[in-house]
């Protein structure tokens, strides 16, 4: 799963996810991409999943890059522990994202198959998302 | 390859905007008309806005952001191209254009879009995946030998082998400006993902760390005095918990 090497605090709070995504909104890499659509949080989890469903699709035909990471460290309480005593222990990891954002992009495929290995990976996701290609910006 | 400069076919009318500011921008915007700046040729720099289609249709058109155009301010008319735009991150409408006046007898630098042609040897022999490191290189010409692209022919191109900016073909008119040695393209592979046997999943999770290594803050070494004190010092007794009440 991925997670950060080193971090300067183990836990954070939640903060706010106003606005849209300005940097990363664009297609970088490769021809085609999945935007997302409105804020939220992907998980490490959910991140990988996307990854394997599409890396699985496309077997070996292209190149995959992602363009997000989990850097926000979430905490959670044990089960059946009474409120209080202090913040929870690290659980996962997530990254924030904001809408626009493209959170990956494939090359070496066809119009297709990127768009049929997009949706595999959409699915794995909490968030609204869109394919969108070079060719149409 | 078609030039970028088509002096005369294309006149885009532009309206001068007289109050600044984001209030004003947006009133602009929700009018159906895009803020615009225009300015180069040593001339005043003009606070403008232009039809969002027009400019959209330069943008998709062959040649691109590097097309040469007629701009009408009021009286004044220059020959123009866009040198910057934004769009929104959602919707992808038009925020806004930086437009520069062109003298057709200066060089000037600009940005052409690299297209490769063909199928690589390395894709179709080898099973490898052709990726473009390098989509845009930048050069300097005059304004009417901007060329609207720069084909380059991959068909040679196979395992091990780059394809670099100086390959590029070009006329003699045209100076590259992108570092030679600069990649364009090149042939990879990539490893076809097999799903782990439960035994090499398990293996994996249990020697990833479960949290990172956090960064120490400030002095690492307490002063001895203050590390004895903090020893001596006693432990906080735990509040006992309060039974529930029943």
């Amino acid at each position: 799963m991925l997670m950060p090497k080193k971090v300067k605090y183990r836990k954070q709070q939640r903060g706010r996810m106003r606005g849209k995504a300005w940097r990363g909104s664009e297609l970088s890499y490769g021809d085609y991409g999945l935007k997302v659509l409105e804020p939220g949080w992907i998980t490490d989890r959910q991140i990988e999943a996307s990854r394997v469903a599409m890396t699985r699709f496309i077997k070996r035909g292209g190149k995959i890059w992602l363009r997000l990471f989990p850097d926000k460290p979430v905490t959670k309480k044990p089960a059946e522990t009474r409120m209080g005593k202090g913040k929870g222990a690290p659980d996962h990891w997530v990254a924030v994202v904001r809408p626009g954002k493209i959170l990956f992009e494939m090359e070496g495929v066809t119009p297709q198959e990127a768009a049929e290995a997009m949706r595999l990976a959409s699915h794995k996701l909490p968030l609204r998302t869109r394919f969108v290609s070079r060719h149409e910006a | 390859m078609a030039t970028a400069a088509t002096p005369g076919t294309n006149v885009v009318e532009a309206q001068p905007r007289t109050e600044r500011g984001k209030n004003e921008t947006r009133r602009v915007r929700r009018g159906g008309r895009v803020p615009a700046v225009l300015y180069g040729a040593k001339k005043q720099t003009l606070a403008i806005t232009v039809d969002p289609k027009q400019m959209a249709r330069i943008l998709t058109s062959e040649t691109g952001h590097n097309t040469i155009f007629d701009l009408q301010v009021g009286e004044e008319r220059s020959k123009a191209m866009i040198v910057d735009w934004q769009y929104e991150p959602v919707k992808g409408a038009l925020l806004h254009i930086d437009l520069k006046r062109i003298a057709m007898d200066e060089r000037l630098k600009v940005s052409v879009p690299i297209m490769l042609r063909g199928e690589a040897a390395g894709v179709k022999q080898q099973g490898g995946i052709l990726e473009q490191v390098l989509r845009e290189v930048e050069l300097e010409c005059l304004p009417g030998d901007i060329p609207s692209h720069i084909d380059a022919d991959v068909s040679e191109l196979v395992f091990g082998k780059l394809m670099r900016v100086s390959d590029l073909p070009h006329s003699s008119k045209v100076k590259f400006l992108t570092d030679p040695n600069q990649t364009v393209a090149h042939i990879i592979s990539v490893k076809e993902e097999v799903a782990p046997t439960p035994e090499v999943a398990a293996a994996e999770a249990a020697a990833a760390p479960a949290e990172p290594e956090v960064i120490k803050k400030g002095k690492q070494e307490l002063v001895e005095g203050e590390a004895e004190a903090a020893e001596a010092k006693p432990e906080k007794a735990e509040k006992p918990e309060k039974k529930e009440k029943k």
